[in-house]
Parts: C-alpha cells; structure tokens; sequence
C-alpha cells in the first residue's frame, strides 16, 4: 500500500498505443508586474484514447492554464510554456509551430469554455460558428459546411436545428449556446476534447443534460475528453480517472471511485468534505451536521514554493512539509498522492476535517 | 429592423426644425437692424427701407419665419444679397468640388486608418503599435495648413507628380479630378485619420480580450480571420460613430483646405459670404451642412443595424 515509486518510472514516457496524450513535468508560467506566476509547476499525466480524465481543484490551482498549454493558446505576452512536454499522438506540441498548431486546434483537439455567454462570438450566426471549423479543417465548401453544421446542432439535440443555425447566440438561452459550443468543439471529430468547467455557469437543471451529451457524444464519436471542474459531483457522474490539483501542482491522482473512498491527501479529504451530502437513513433535508470547509486561502503563486504548498492550511502538516517539496508517488495501485504524512492521513476517519486548527 | 430605421428617421425631424428655427433667427439675434446690418456701412436710410422691404423684414416675425419654413421646403434657400442670385444656384455650382473632396478625404482617412488601427491593437505595446500611435498624436497635432503646405511641397514642387493648386471638374475626365484632389484629401485627411486609428486601435483591443477571441483561435481560426472576421465587426460599431462625429470635423476642415489648395468649393462660398455678410447664403449654407450631418449620422445609425444582430431586434 505504500510502496514509493515515484510516478516518472512507474509510468515511463514509452507511450503504447492507447495513449493519445501525454504531458510530462508541464510547466507554465505567467509574467506580472509583481513577478513571476508559477501557474502550472510540474504537471504529468497520460490520457488513454476515449478516457474520460478530471482535473479537480480551487480557482486559482492551474486547472485552465493547463488546459490552455495544450492547446498552445497561453497568451504569448502574458506568460509561456517553460518546460516540460505535451506529446499528442506522437507529435512534441511544446516546439510545435503555431500553423501546425492551428490544424490540430479545433480538428484533433478541440476545448470548450465555461462562459457560453460570453465565448460565442455576438455578430455570427451559430451555424456560421460551427461551419467555420469544417470549412478550415476539411475544406468543406460552404454550402456542405453549413449542411454539417445544421446536422451537428441536432446532434447535441437542438430542436428545430435548421431554423437555430440562422440565429444569434443572443437568441439562444445558456443551455442551448453551451449545446452550440459542443457542437462546434466536435465538428471535427476529435481525438481529444477539453472541457473547461462546461456547466459551471449553467442552472442546475441544465448541468446535468450538457453532462449527459457530452459523455453520450464521447461514446458515440470515441474521444477522449479532460473534464476540468472544481465540482466533486460533476468528477463522481462523469471521470474514470481523477487528477487533484493544488497551486500548480497535482497532488493526487486515483481512479474516480478509489479516489473518492479513499482519499490520501488532505487537501483531497477536504474537497470530499465541502460537499453537502445526506447521512444515510437521515431525514430529508438534513445533513450530516455542519459542512467542513478548508480554511485559509490558496498561496500566491509569486515566491517558489519549497515545501508542499498545502502544508500552512493542512491539519497533518509537520516541521519538514514546510521545507521539503514531497514526491508525487504510488501509494496504491494506479494512486498517486504527494504528501509526506500518507500513512497519517488514512489513519482518520473520512468524516474529520482537515484544516489547521489554528 | 424596418422600426428601428423609421424611429430613426422621425429623430431627424424635430433636429432639422431646431436648425431651421437657430438659422432663421440667426439675422434677428444680430445686434441691431437686420435690414441695416445687410445694407452695409455706408447706406442711406432709403436703401435700408428698400432692403427691409426687399426681404420681408417688414412684415411680422411669425409671417415671415411661416414663409421661410416653406421656401426652405420648395428648396428655396432665398436669394443672395451681393450677386442677386438664388443661394440654391451657388450652392449647386459649388457642390462637386466640396463633396468629391468629403468623399475623397473619407475614403483616404478609413481606408488607412482601420488597417492602421488593427495591426497596431494586434500588435500592441510593441514599436509597430508605437509607430501608428506616434502618427496618430503628429496627425492631431499638425493643423491641416501644415500638412498641406508639407505636401504641396514634396509632391507638387519637389517630385512634381501632382498638381500644385486647383479642382478639375468631373466634366473633365476623372483622371484630372483625381490628381486634383488627391493632396487635398491626404491633408485633410490626416486628423480624420488619426482619430479613427486610435479608436479603431481602442475599439479591437478591447474586443480582442474577449472570450469569443479564445474560442476562435481554439478552433483553428487564422490570424487574419481572428482580427476581420471575428474582432473587426464586433468593434464596428465605435469605429463608424466616430467617423460618423469626424464628418463635423470635415466641414470645418474643408473651409481650410479648399483656401490652401485653391478649390472653388462650399467651404469658399462660405469664407466669401461671411466675409461680405451675405446672411442669406451664409443661412443656407448652415442648413445646408447641418442637413448632410444629419442624414451622416442617419446613415450610421442604420449601419449599426449591418454590424450588431441585436440592434435589429
């Protein structure tokens, strides 16, 4: 249980064949006037081909600017890839130029974003929107492209699809503009769709049809899909694989159902307990008393970190968490988790809160 | 869609009757007699009373204000006091050469400074962003007179490859017009210039941080496409307001530039008629130009309905 091999050699970057993505050691930083951002600071992972993958965390933790590295879409004045590698079905995207980046954007790798409100572009018509990838990507002419398109609104199942392609984005409600943003990310088929928080900005009601059709649509087209949430609900309906991340770091990575029973960082444990959940047999409409939230905030990302960047809000954390960054290695069949008081940790109940009492 | 431009379109309505309104009093406002005031220094009270008579200025206000209101609509802009003929007449004899010069000096002025604006928004706070924003401060600086002095003297004097002074009319084959007003327009054009850059610069750059932006180049959207297609009709709508705003700027500029460059146009007209105080030419003219402003921005207001789908809702 816990064997400690660190995950570069238990996970060696010899790709098989079901791995479409790999990115290893990624690190992109941001340049501020008050310094540099350490966003994403050593981020590894594998995306096997139809996976689905959540990256979990707090605003703030380097969820999107991952997203954004792979797609070579991090602003260039703002900040840039500094090391490590993203390699896509064989090809090194880091050194990729930004054609051959723009061919890949959209066909093999599409992303959607959170604001449906705002990432649809107000003076063209949605059908003009998603036409547009087919035209670039595979050179449909327009006429064939906008028959597409109509065939890809009612795929995410808009009603009445050839009338919608005509319209504006502000004709359509949220829901129905984050259905337009699937449809467009899927156009192309791709091998690969990042979704970044897609129901996040969505009504409750709606959250869970726009889950539903994304992972219906993965099946039926086979593409594998990143999920980037901050929501543990969304991570438990949705992943077969979860990856924890804390200030630009990842701290744990499990299978979804090992994950959520048996969580071996604390900052893990304190996501599980943020979230409003029944006792079993309890009368509705309770909850198991008080909810837990993890106190303290998440640290600048200005200063190099040198020990775990969770330690100061961490109820485990001792003399050398604050000093020595802790490995990111196996604690578990395919589970991973970078905390130097594992064994601790799993030693309490689920239900303790994990903050610092201070 | 067709609402909105009829809402429009009434707007103008109550515009035109303030200016109708301002201009007719214009010769009332005048400290003392009109009717003196038009016969000049050294007339005779007989022909002041035969001035007074001459225009109406005897009758009462109402009465005459009732038959302005309707000459003005039979396009009747009265007659002037100097060269005894209609204001309609002069106007028309010197209308080519001033719209061919607006319509010229437009051009010119989007024509180059949209470009200049959305290459230095995509590339902002480098040198090539410095640069046009560099010429754009030199273009408001520099008053017209300057530029076209600077110009005559490169291009007319120096190079020799285009005429120094005078309007060739349409009349006379467009080659000849063009090279006539081809300096004009350029030094006329360079505040106009100047000003759409910057707010083209302004509009897309904000328009560029939008989320839509990411979207397209999450796509696979070429460059080029992102800052047409995608930026450039979004920030639209700022950029033909202020071209729309600038037309008040043209008029003014075009008195200065047909007296540098020898064009016998309407800002002429109005120089010579101001001069000799000949009120009905210089009212006709400000109903005149305060009519093409309000049929400009007319213009621009439906072109807003071209650029946002949510406006012709």
């Amino acid at each position: 249980m816990t064997s400690t091999t660190s995950k570069a050699a238990a996970a060696p970057a010899a790709l098989n064949d079901e791995t479409i993505l790999s990115v290893r050691d990624l690190r992109t930083h941001f340049y501020t006037r008050d310094g540099v951002v350490r966003a994403v600071d050593g981020v590894t992972f594998d995306l096997a081909r139809g996976e689905t993958l959540c990256i979990v965390g707090e605003s703030g933790c380097g969820k999107s600017v991952t997203a954004l590295s792979i797609l070579g879409l991090i602003p260039p004045k703002a900040g840039k890839i500094v090391g490590g590698s993203i390699r896509f079905d064989g090809t090194e995207l880091t050194t990729e130029s930004e054609s051959t980046m723009r061919r890949i954007r959209g066909n093999r790798i599409s992303m959607i974003f959170q604001e449906p409100m705002t990432s649809l572009n107000p003076v063209l018509t949605v059908g003009e929107q998603i036409s547009e990838s087919l035209r670039i990507h595979q050179r449909l002419d327009r006429r064939a492209a906008w028959d597409r398109a109509i065939e890809m609104l009612a795929l995410v199942r808009i009603a009445d699809p050839k009338r919608r392609a005509g319209e504006y984005p502000h004709q359509l409600s949220g829901g129905m503009r984050q259905r337009v943003m699937i449809a467009m990310a899927l156009a192309c088929n791709p091998q690969v769709l990042v979704a970044d928080e897609p129901t996040t900005a969505l009504d409750v009601t709606i959250q869970a049809q726009i889950l539903n059709l994304m992972l219906e649509l993965k099946d039926r087209l086979g593409t594998a899909i990143i999920l980037i949430t901050h929501d543990l609900g969304v991570v438990a309906e949705t992943a077969q694989r979860v990856i924890v991340m804390y200030a630009g770091r990842m701290v744990e990575e499990a299978p979804v159902a090992e994950l959520l029973s048996h969580p071996k960082h604390p900052y893990t444990r304190g996501l599980i307990g943020s979230i409003p959940r029944r006792k079993p047999g309890a009368p509705r409409g309770r909850t198991r008393g008080r909810l837990q939230e993890i106190s303290g905030l998440v640290p600048s990302l200005r200063e190099a970190i040198p020990g775990c960047a969770f330690a100061p809000r961490c109820g485990f954390a001792t003399a050398r968490c604050t000093t020595e960054q802790p490995p990111f290695e196996a604690h578990g069949p395919r589970h991973y988790a970078a905390c130097w008081e594992v064994a601790r940790v799993e030693a309490k109940s689920l239900s303790e809160p994990v903050g610092s009492e201070a | 869609m067709t609402a909105y431009i009829l809402r429009r379109l009434l707007a103008t309505i109550p515009v035109m009757i303030v200016v109708a309104l301002f201009v007719f009093f214009l010769l009332h406002l005048t400290p003392g007699d009109p009717a003196a005031v038009i016969a000049g220094d050294d007339a005779t009270p007989a022909e002041i009373e035969g001035v007074r008579r001459k225009l109406g200025l005897d009758r009462p206000v109402w009465e005459q204000f009732g038959v302005y209101v309707m000459n003005l609509l039979r396009g009747d802009l009265g007659t002037s006091i100097f060269s005894n003929m209609p204001v309609m007449t002069l106007v028309m004899q010197r209308l080519e050469p001033t719209l061919v010069l607006a319509i010229a000096t437009l051009t010119v002025a989007v024509a180059f400074a949209i470009p200049m604006g959305v290459v230095a928004a995509w590339k902002a706070d480098t040198s090539v962003d410095r640069v046009v924003m560099g010429f754009s401060v030199l273009g408001f600086a520099v008053p017209v007179f300057l530029v076209g002095y600077i110009l005559i003297y490169i291009f007319s004097i120096q190079l020799r490859w285009l005429p120094v002074q005078g309007y060739r009319p349409l009349s006379g084959g467009i080659e000849g017009t063009l090279r006539s007003i081809t300096l004009p327009a350029f030094a006329l054009g360079m505040t106009y210039m100047a000003l759409i850059a910057r707010i083209t610069r302004a509009s897309m750059l904000e328009v560029l941080s939008e989320d839509y932006i990411r979207t397209a180049r999450a796509k696979g959207v070429a460059t080029p496409s992102v800052l047409l297609r995608h930026a450039l009709k979004n920030a639209a709508i700022p950029i033909v307001t202020v071209i729309g705003i600038g037309f008040a700027l043209l008029i003014s500029g075009v008195v200065i530039t047909e007296t540098v460059f020898n064009i016998p146009g309407l800002g002429r007209l109005t120089v010579d008629a101001i001069l000799k105080r000949d009120y009905p030419i210089i009212q006709g003219l400000i109903i005149l130009f305060a009519g093409a402003k309000v049929l400009v921005n007319l213009l621009i207001d439906i072109s807003y309905t071209f650029f946002d789908p949510r406006i012709r809702q």
